[in-house]
């Protein structure tokens, strides 16, 4: 009876292909993430610089909850 | 920590392809197609596992209301799908060789196939409720009548199929299995399963950031 | 009375769905009889619970059309009642149309029921009662989502395979005038799933209506 190779690597190449391609969805979200972080992150600090010299005190940034803590009932 | 996960489970895959393609021996029925199953069985025992983990994390949610328990529900349900999709793939590339059709309604398959469908049900879910919270408890709700149906699907397609019938075919991976098929498979499974939490792990984390990037 | 008038209006589109649906299973399948006879358990589930996703996904379209949305959210006591509540209602109404359609079906199709009819019964009554459990759980669910009328039956129709499957062999069984006692298994499955989703239902139904 033949091997059907043919088969076998067909079902271990799309296993690599989904996976791999899932892996790698996961991967430059991750990035785009980073990326908005650290461009908020430079962003807030020049903010912070400029308004330290205006006359107008600056609002601090809205206190984020903990997710954690945070009840849906609130 | 997610990092040293990703290489374990790299290796782990590694170790467990070596095993399946140079050490485990040829089949003696079914020929080298038979090694087909040192990727269906885990890809399968996978699935089986996040919706296993969906399950108790929406039970989590919805006891305690903590973020992360919402998050493991997601991103475990999100992961499951993928190895549920690659399960029944796998499972159909086996199929036409062995048993001479892409598609038959065989136990398993069939079972699988509804899991499948309703857990795409719950990403669909997801995705169409816009407030973050109902979300979650929504899923929750679903994710634990998910769970709890697939044991009743399990019996009713398995009754469906084999009661009053004659089996159809040899099942692919014979009851009795010499032990170096074993161990490969068992090697496998642990492989799989490593990738498995490493893919959660990573999905959560991004979860959580999602989540802080819209706070902010 | 809105109530009163929206279920007969639900009533009657459902039993013109139903006659629509005998035409078009008589007109796909021909007038080849055994062939009919062979899937005929089947099409009578099929047209149950066609008719039971449309019927169900109007259980909430009261309160969701006067906006008495909130007003559910906000009734003290137990949530776990209006679940009761929209779940006998539901059960009923199926109820009534699945009698309607299973005669229908005996006229046109020439079913002679004769001594299965107790048992069919059951099976009609478990069936129904687990569909209406799942459904009135599933329609709250999707009642405020966007696609509603999609995700519903996405939604329901894997979960409810147990029960498909149950009914339908059970059916077929007592048509072929088996005993009762060789469809014991299907019987106890169905049991089985009724008690699940009876239980879930009640026990999560208080999280959907949250808010």
């Amino acid at each position: 009876m033949s091997d059907h190779w043919a088969y076998v690597v067909a079902a271990y190449a799309l296993a690599v292909v989904v996976l791999g391609a899932y892996w790698r969805r996961l991967v430059r979200k991750e990035r785009e993430l980073k990326a908005l972080h650290t461009a908020r992150a430079d962003h807030n600090t020049a903010r912070t610089d400029h308004t330290m010299r205006s006359r107008q005190p600056s609002i601090p940034a809205h206190p984020r909850s903990d997710p954690g803590k945070r009840s849906p009932l609130q | 920590m997610t990092r040293v996960l990703g290489w374990l489970a790299a290796l782990a895959l590694a170790i467990g392809l070596v095993m399946a393609f140079a050490i485990a021996p040829r089949e003696v029925t079914q020929g080298n197609v038979q090694r087909i199953m040192y990727l269906h069985v885990p890809t399968a025992w996978v699935a089986y596992l996040a919706f296993g983990v969906v399950l108790v994390a929406s039970i989590a949610y919805l006891a305690r209301r903590a973020a992360v328990a919402d998050r493991v529900a997601h991103a475990s349900a999100e992961v499951g799908v993928v190895f549920t999709g690659i399960t029944i793939a796998a499972g159909s590339i086996w199929g036409k060789p062995t048993w001479g059709t892409w598609w038959t309604w065989d136990a398993r398959l069939t079972s699988v196939a509804i899991l499948f469908v309703m857990y795409l049900g719950y990403l669909l879910l997801r995705g169409m409720i816009d407030d973050h919270e109902r979300a979650a408890r929504y899923c929750a709700v679903l994710g634990i009548v998910a769970a709890l149906d697939v044991p009743l699907v399990h019996f009713s397609v398995y009754w469906w199929r084999t009661l009053h019938q004659p089996p159809s075919v040899l099942k692919p991976g014979a009851a009795t299995m010499p032990p170096a098929i074993l161990t490969a498979l068992l090697v496998n499974l642990v492989a799989f399963t490593l990738l498995y939490v490493y893919l959660v792990a990573k999905r959560v984390g991004l979860l959580q950031q999602e989540t802080e990037a819209l706070a902010s | 009375m809105l109530v009163e008038r929206r279920s007969k209006e639900t009533l009657n589109a459902l039993l013109f769905f139903a006659l629509a649906l005998l035409f078009v299973f008589q007109f796909a399948l021909g007038p080849d009889r055994e062939r009919l006879a062979a899937v005929l358990p089947g099409l009578l589930w099929l047209g149950f619970i066609l008719s039971g996703v449309l019927g169900l996904g109007r259980v909430f379209l009261v309160e969701r059309e006067n906006d008495c949305w909130e007003a559910l959210l906000l009734a003290p006591g137990d949530k776990s009642a209006i679940y009761l509540g929209k779940l006998a209602g539901s059960f009923v109404l199926m109820l009534v149309v699945e009698a309607i359609v299973l005669a229908l079906f005996v006229l046109f199709f020439n079913v002679d029921l004769g001594p299965a009819l107790p048992g069919l019964t059951l099976v009609i009554l478990l069936g129904t009662l687990g569909f209406a459990a799942v459904g009135t759980l599933f329609a709250a669910m999707t009642a405020q989502v966007r696609a509603r009328e999609l995700l519903f039956p996405v939604l329901l129709l894997p979960v409810l395979v147990p029960v498909l499957l149950g009914t339908v062999k059970a059916t077929e069984a007592l048509l072929l005038r088996e005993p009762l006692a060789d469809v014991a298994h299907w019987l106890k499955l169905l049991v089985a799933a009724d008690v699940v989703y009876l239980a879930v239902g009640l026990l999560t139904f208080d999280f959907i209506l949250e808010g």
